[in-house]
C-alpha cells in the first residue's frame, strides 16, 4: 500500500489571506496525501481550514489569498504556480468538486442535461448531441430514474437528493482522478445522505477515483473514509487510518470530537460539547493552538509550539503527549 | 357537491406560464397593442401614407383636418398624417439603434466590471460615474451640438448618455449572481470565463435588462423629439415629431392641429412603451409578480 505513488500530495502548505492591516496565515504547514482510489476524510470544525485546503488544491483561492509556501503535487504535476489556463483545464477534467448546497449549485435557467454536458463540451469539445447523450448516460449511472426524461428538467423540478446526484454526474463527466466533496451530504435528509454516500463509494470502486471528503460530520467519515486527517485552527493535528482515529485517537482534540458525537447507547444527560470555539486566524494562541480548550493542557503546552510528529503504525499527531496517551490505552485494554 | 379545483399539469413549461400571465396583465396587453401599432406604422409608413411626405403644395397650406387631408396640412401644405407616419419611422429607427448600441456596450462592460473586478471595473465604473454627473439631456445636446446635426449624431449622442445606466444595472446584477454557488460550481468544473458570462450569467440577468430597455425606449424617443424640437436632431426635409411640434407651436393659436396630432402620436408611443415596460416588470420581477 505504501509503495503506491500518491495521487495528491500536499506538503507543508501555508496559505495567507491579505486583509487591509494583516497577513493572516489561515493554513500553516498542512500536509496530506491521497492515493489513487482512496477515500480520505478531512475533518474539523468550521474555520479549521478544511475548505481553504480544498480550494487551494482546486486553485480556487480568492484573489486576496495566496500560497505562501509549501507544495501541492497532483498526479506528477506541481499545482502551485501553475498558470490560470493550465489550472482551469485541469479542473473538471482531472479533479472535480461537489458542494454542500445542491439547491443552489445548479443554474436555474438551464436544463440539467445542458449543465452536465457543458463539462464535456468544455474539456473534450463534444457536440451538443453527444453531450446530451452522455449526460443521460451519466444520470442513469448516478441512479436517477427515467434519466432520458429527467435530463430535460430544470433544477427547480428536482429534489435536493436528485440535484446532488446531478452534481455528482457533473463531477463524474470527465472521469476525474480525484473528487473533492465539500460537505456533500450536510444539506440532505439522513436517508438520502446514506444513498449519496453509497453512490460515491460505488463510483469510487467502479472508476478507481480518489475522494477527499471534507466534512465536520464524523458519522459520515466513519462510514466512508479509509484514512482521516483532522484539522484544527489551520493545522493538521492528527492523521491516521479510520480505525486508528476512531478506536484510539492520539490527539486530545480528536478524542473530544469523537466524544461529542451524540450516541443512543451511551446516554448522558448533556451533550458533550467542546468548550470554547475555534480561534480566528488573527488570534491563534501561543504554544499548542488547542491548549485553551484542552482539558489535559499543562504548562509546556502553553509555551511550546507543537509540530506534527510520527507515531507507531504510520500515524501522526501534533500533541507531544500522544505517544504516552496511546500507550495508556494499550495498557488499559 | 362542491367543485374540486382541478390542479393543472405540473410540468407546465416556462414559456406557456409566461404567456398566461402576460394575457392577464392589463398593462402589458395595452402596452403591447400600442407598441405593435406604432411598429407596424413605422415599418409600413411609405405604403400607408396617402401623400408624399415631401410634397409641397402652396395652394393648400394650413388646411384643417378632414376633407382631402385627414389631419390637415402644415405651413408648406404638406400632409400632416403622412408626415406623422414617416416621423414614427424616424423615431423608432433612432430608438432601435440606440437600444442596440447601448445594450451591447452597457451589458458587455457591465458584465466585465461585475465579473472580473479589478482595474477593468475601476475604469468602466468611473467612466460611468463621470457621464452620470451630467444631466442626460444636457449632455446629449452638448454632444449633438459638437458633432453637428443628423440621424447618426442623434444616435451617438443618445447612446453615449444611455449606456452607463445599462452598465451600472448589469454590474449590480452580476455582482449578486457572482455569489451564487452555481457560478462557483461552473468555475470548479473548469468552465472558461467567457462561457460562464454568456451561458450562465447572461440568461439570469436578461429579464431585468429587458424591462429596463423597454421602459428606456420611451425616454429615448422623448429625447430624440427634444433634440429635433431644438433643431439639433434629424433635419428637414425628413419629418420628425419633435420638429413638427416645433413648427406647429408657432401656429398653435390659429392652426393647432399640427402640434396637437403630432404630440398625440408621441404620447401614444411613449405611453405604449412605458405600459409594456411596467407590465413586463410586473411579470418578470418575482418581488412584485404575485401582488
Amino acid at each position: 500500500m505504501s509503495v503506491r505513488e500518491p495521487l495528491l500530495q500536499v506538503d507543508g502548505l501555508t496559505v495567507e489571506f491579505a486583509t487591509l492591516r494583516h497577513r493572516l496565515k489561515v493554513l500553516e504547514d498542512v500536509s496530506l496525501t491521497v492515493h489513487p482510489g482512496e477515500i480520505v476524510g478531512l475533518v474539523g470544525e468550521s474555520g479549521s481550514g478544511k475548505s481553504v485546503t480544498a480550494m487551494s488544491v482546486m486553485g480556487l483561492l480568492p484573489d486576496i489569498a495566496g500560497v505562501a509556501s509549501g507544495s501541492i503535487g497532483f498526479d506528477g504535476t506541481e499545482l502551485t504556480g501553475l498558470s490560470r489556463k493550465a489550472m482551469r483545464e485541469m479542473r473538471g477534467r482531472d479533479m472535480a468538486m461537489i458542494f454542500q448546497e445542491p439547491m443552489t449549485s445548479l443554474n436555474p435557467v438551464h436544463t440539467v442535461s445542458f449543465q452536465i454536458g457543458e463539462v464535456l463540451v468544455e474539456h473534450f469539445g463534444a457536440s451538443p448531441a453527444q453531450a446530451h447523450a452522455k449526460a443521460v448516460e451519466l444520470m442513469a449511472a448516478v441512479g436517477i430514474p427515467d434519466a432520458a426524461r429527467r435530463a430535460l428538467d430544470y433544477p427547480h423540478q428536482l429534489s435536493g437528493g436528485m440535484r446532488q446526484r446531478v452534481m455528482i454526474a457533473m463531477a463524474m463527466a470527465c472521469q476525474p482522478k480525484l473528487l473533492l466533496a465539500d460537505e456533500p451530504t450536510t444539506a440532505l435528509d439522513v436517508t438520502i445522505q446514506a444513498q449519496i454516500l453509497d453512490l460515491m463509494r460505488s463510483l469510487r470502486d467502479q472508476f478507481n477515483m480518489a475522494i477527499l471528503m471534507i466534512t465536520h460530520d464524523l458519522g459520515v467519515i466513519a462510514q466512508m473514509a479509509e484514512r482521516v486527517v483532522v484539522m484544527y485552527a489551520g493545522q493538521v493535528v492528527e492523521e491516521g487510518t479510520a480505525a486508528q482515529i476512531f478506536d484510539r485517537p492520539a490527539h486530545p482534540y480528536t478524542r473530544l470530537l469523537i466524544r461529542s458525537i451524540p450516541s443512543a447507547r451511551h446516554k448522558s444527560a448533556r451533550l458533550d460539547a467542546i468548550p470554547g470555539s475555534t480561534p480566528s486566524a488573527h488570534a491563534f494562541p501561543q504554544g499548542c493552538r488547542f491548549h485553551p480548550r484542552c482539558p489535559e493542557a499543562v504548562d509546556r503546552c502553553r509555551t511550546e509550539t507543537q509540530a506534527l510528529h510520527g507515531l507507531p503504525e504510520g500515524r501522526s499527531s501534533r500533541c507531544w503527549r500522544s505517544l504516552e496517551a496511546l500507550q495508556d490505552t494499550v495498557a488499559a485494554s | 357537491m362542491r367543485q374540486v379545483p382541478v390542479i393543472g399539469p405540473i410540468r407546465r413549461g416556462l414559456q406557456s406560464d409566461f404567456a398566461l400571465r402576460f394575457r392577464r396583465s392589463r398593462n402589458a396587453m395595452i402596452g403591447s397593442v400600442l407598441v405593435s401599432i406604432v411598429l407596424v406604422v413605422a415599418i409600413f409608413a411609405p405604403w400607408l401614407a396617402p401623400y408624399d411626405y415631401e410634397q409641397i403644395n402652396m395652394l393648400a397650406i394650413w388646411r384643417p383636418p378632414g376633407g382631402e387631408h385627414l389631419l390637415g396640412t402644415d405651413a408648406l401644405g404638406r400632409d400632416v398624417f403622412s408626415r406623422i407616419l414617416i416621423g414614427a419611422r424616424v423615431s423608432l429607427t433612432v430608438a432601435g439603434s440606440v437600444l442596440a448600441i447601448t445594450l451591447t456596450i452597457g451589458v458587455t462592460l457591465g458584465m466585465i466590471a461585475g465579473y472580473f473586478g479589478g482595474w477593468a471595473e475601476t475604469i468602466i465604473m468611473r467612466t460611468v460615474d463621470i457621464i452620470f454627473a451630467f444631466p442626460e439631456l444636457i449632455l446629449a445636446i452638448l454632444v449633438a451640438a459638437v458633432l453637428g446635426t443628423g440621424t447618426t449624431t442623434v444616435i451617438i449622442a443618445l447612446s453615449l448618455v444611455w449606456w452607463p445606466g445599462i452598465a451600472r444595472l448589469t454590474r449590480s446584477l452580476v455582482l449578486s449572481l457572482r455569489e451564487e454557488m452555481f457560478v462557483d460550481a461552473a468555475i470548479a468544473s473548469g468552465t472558461r470565463s467567457w462561457r460562464i458570462l454568456l451561458r450562465h450569467l447572461l440568461p439570469n440577468i436578461a429579464s431585468p435588462i429587458i424591462v429596463r430597455a423597454s421602459v428606456g425606449v420611451g425616454f429615448i424617443i422623448m429625447a430624440e423629439a427634444t433634440l429635433s424640437f431644438l433643431g439639433i436632431g434629424v433635419q428637414e426635409p425628413t419629418p420628425t415629431w419633435g420638429g413638427m411640434i416645433r413648427d406647429g407651436l408657432a401656429a398653435l393659436r390659429t392652426d393647432p392641429h399640427l402640434a396637437l396630432f403630432t404630440s398625440l402620436a408621441l404620447a401614444i408611443t411613449i405611453i405604449g412603451f412605458n405600459l409594456l415596460g411596467d407590465g413586463l416588470r410586473d411579470l418578470l420581477d418575482p418581488k412584485v409578480r404575485d401582488q
